[in-house]
């Protein structure tokens, strides 16, 4: 147990000692979480809007009153469609709507046409405003459709991104840190050729492996309650939904599982660059894997059962669970579970790998 | 400037990328960036989980039930649950979308009194959510100007011309917008490698101590990054276009010089970030810091430049991505080239930033002990 406290302590005096690496870590869990989601909005806000309108009378322009912040700019009038192209071309406007002279006198006769230049570069954009202008017009169109649909987006009514955002990057970053720190304290000991001496010593290598790694994840979860308390709860007022110590515990868990992929990595690797090589190859499909970009559902089945193997997966969906959906932790224990027997594995194959001298 | 110095410095450092393996991961990493994401980052959302409730049971439900059959992007199941337990299977992540048919649907539509069809939808992802409520919202509303296909006056209908993407292709939009993150990130790590490792090995007083001058150092540490990654140049276009059938519409030379000037500015930034970091580590995750989120925020994939705002905007226009970009986006899918004025005048700040950041790295580099 004595010797269990020493490796951990110097492990975290080591950490603080290199106030570089103190410095990158914090500002990873606080500036970096902040412009994440701070940055941008994946939904349509503020899309620039052109249009030439060669009627001049009121129909378009009560189209046009449509098309109003925070989803569209105010629309900007061009003289001439060439002129309106041109800026599409040159990616300053991404809706052009053009009004035909005789757009009015169709519309009376019931078959006017609105003609619609979509800049599709940026396709998930391009969609989701279209439907947008497809539901303004059929709103305008004010058919006599007694249907009402009535939409609920639950646990997040407004779509709010950036809320979503600075979680999605708080749980990169996690990862991210989690792995490259935990498989440096291994690898640098490797290369300077003081792990050999660590073997040596008449102390378990178990109990030298689990210092190191719970020492990063000390430092780790400092970081996490950092990152959650002063950036996603003070400056983006993300709920918590769910409970707050099962969100703590399933760091734990999931810090765990991270750990053993950088003990993997240390295992393997055998210089500080083959480390961040190694953790780039192995993290990228950890997070393909892990449903935050593509839905799982979406996936090809094979990539279904693959995304079982990626602890971010686990984590990602009880954390939204817990943060967003207010999901009761007993229906998360699988969660837990899984994350724990992938963490386990990966510890197994630690110890037996890096744990020996021959 | 002697080129003998450069020369033999340059063959020291491919002899070194050769040795230590590094030269697998310069031409592994960027493929795999772009093959991963290029497959990854699906904008689609494709058989949305849904339930529905019918309690009409009643032939127009049954045709609104079959069009949610028939569209790719829902797998329904019509259950016969209460709200709460759909809502609890929500709550669990099971499902994404309730529909739910209330009671004497079809007959109150044949009244004329009016009736009403609610959508859950579950945005703890809100993008998702938002991609779902306009399919649900678009399949129904088309279902509806089926049902009432009356010729009333004043009714208007889009026509919409997707330029430059016309089907719509998450690959078409995304693919060429990676490609400038890769340009951006690889070429930066692995110039800050190659001088950060001579400074945690200590070697680096061989260079304190000899007559070799910084702007030779300089020189001879960059080329290898830059040679190496010109070639990298060529393999993203061959992935984006034969792998990804993005198509090219654009001259491949004005692609060409802008991606080395490109890769020029990386190497610049790993430079600099060579001059603050002593160790490899540090070096790496500053690297990938400052250039990954920004390539991510302000490329332009995920967010058009024209609709951002404010602080966002500023920035954006601080990064080489934004301006790297829209060339790209432009030789890709577009295909004005120089023709238009705006891509020559980025093209011209390109090569300003590439200029400035390689002499300020020269001038910042210390060829003393700190």
């Amino acid at each position: 147990m004595r010797a269990f406290l020493t490796v951990l302590l110097k492990e975290l005096i080591m950490f603080f000692r290199s106030w570089g690496l103190v410095a990158v870590v914090l500002y990873s869990f606080t500036v970096d979480v902040y412009i994440a989601g701070k940055g941008f909005e994946v939904k349509p806000r503020n899309v620039s809007v052109g249009y030439v309108d060669y009627t001049d009378g009121i129909i378009s322009k009560k189209i046009l009153s449509h098309l109003h912040p925070p989803e569209f700019q105010e629309p900007i009038r061009f003289n001439s469609q060439e002129e309106l192209s041109k800026a599409v071309y040159n990616r300053e406007i991404i809706v052009g709507l053009i009004f035909d002279p005789d757009f009015e006198k169709n519309y009376f006769k019931g078959k006017a046409q609105l003609n619609l230049l979509l800049d599709a570069t940026a396709a998930a954009q391009s969609y989701i405003t279209l439907s947008y202008i497809q539901n303004i017009v059929l709103r305008f169109n004010d058919l006599n459709f007694p249907v009402e649909l009535k939409t609920h987006k639950l646990f997040n009514q407004n779509s709010d991104t950036p809320k979503f955002l600075a979680l999605a990057e708080f749980l990169s970053i996690l990862t991210l840190i989690t792995v490259i720190l935990s498989s440096v304290v291994f690898v640098k000991e490797k290369e300077s050729g003081t792990w050999d001496i660590m073997l040596l010593m008449p102390v378990d290598s178990k109990v030298i492996i689990l210092a190191k790694s719970i020492s990063q994840i000390i430092i780790v979860m400092v970081g996490t309650i950092i990152c959650t308390g002063i950036v996603l709860f003070g400056v983006f007022d993300l709920p918590m939904n769910g409970s707050f110590f099962a969100f703590v515990l399933l760091t734990l868990m999931y810090t765990f599982s991270t750990t053993g992929i950088g003990l993997f990595i240390a295992s393997v690797a055998q210089s500080l660059v083959q480390v961040a090589q190694l953790s780039v190859i192995i993290m990228m499909p950890i997070i393909f894997l892990s449903g935050s970009w593509t839905p799982i559902y979406s996936m090809h089945p094979i990539l279904q059962q693959l995304s079982l193997l990626s602890p971010l997966r686990y984590y990602i969906e009880g954390c939204e669970s817990l943060f967003f959906r207010g999901t009761p932790v007993s229906d998360l224990w699988l969660y837990f579970a899984a994350l724990f027997i992938l963490g386990s594995v990966l510890y197994l194959f630690g110890f037996r790998k890096i744990g020996k001298l021959f | 400037m002697r080129t003998g110095v450069i020369k033999a410095y340059v063959l020291k450092e491919f002899t070194e990328l050769v040795r230590t393996k590094l030269i697998v991961i310069v031409y592994l990493l960027p493929s795999m960036i772009l093959i991963l994401f290029g497959y990854g980052i699906k904008m689609e959302v494709k058989d949305v989980r849904t339930v529905i409730l019918d309690y009409d049971k009643s032939k127009l439900s049954y045709q609104i039930i079959s069009a949610f059959e028939h569209s790719k992007y829902f797998s329904p199941e019509v259950l016969n649950i209460s709200e709460k337990e759909a809502l609890s299977l929500m709550k669990k992540a099971k499902i994404d979308m309730i529909v739910i048919i209330p009671e004497s649907f079809e007959k109150n539509l044949l009244k004329g009194i009016g009736s009403e069809i609610g959508i859950f939808i579950d945005a703890s992802f809100p993008f998702r959510g938002l991609t779902i409520q306009s399919y649900a919202e678009g399949l129904l509303y088309n279902e509806a100007s089926k049902l009432l296909s009356s010729d009333k006056a004043g009714l208007i209908t889009v026509n919409q011309r997707n330029l430059f993407n016309q089907s719509m292709r998450d690959e078409d939009a995304i693919v060429p917008g990676l490609i400038g993150i890769v340009l951006l990130v690889s070429p930066a790590i692995l110039s800050a490698l190659i001088i950060v490792r001579e400074k945690e090995r200590g070697t680096i007083f061989n260079f304190y101590s000899s007559p070799v001058k910084k702007s030779e150092f300089v020189i001879a540490k960059l080329t290898p990054p830059f040679l190496l990654h010109s070639v990298n140049i060529f393999v993203m276009f061959l992935w984006a276009t034969y792998l990804f059938k993005v198509p090219f519409r654009g001259s491949f030379l004005t692609y060409w010089i802008t991606s080395e000037i490109y890769v020029m500015i990386s190497v610049g930034i790993g430079l600099l970030v060579s001059i603050v970091a002593r160790s490899q580590i540090v070096a790496i995750v500053l690297t990938i810091i400052i250039t990954v989120i920004p390539g991510f925020l302000y490329s332009g994939i995920i967010m058009p430049i024209s609709a951002m705002k404010g602080e966002a905007s500023i920035e954006a226009h601080i990064f080489p991505v934004m301006y790297f970009n829209h060339i790209i986006y432009d030789t890709f899918l577009i295909g004005q080239g120089f023709a238009s004025e705006k891509n020559l005048f980025y093209f011209m700040i390109l090569l300003l930033y590439a200029f400035g950041l390689l002499v300020l790295g020269t001038l910042l580099m210390k060829k003393e002990l700190r």
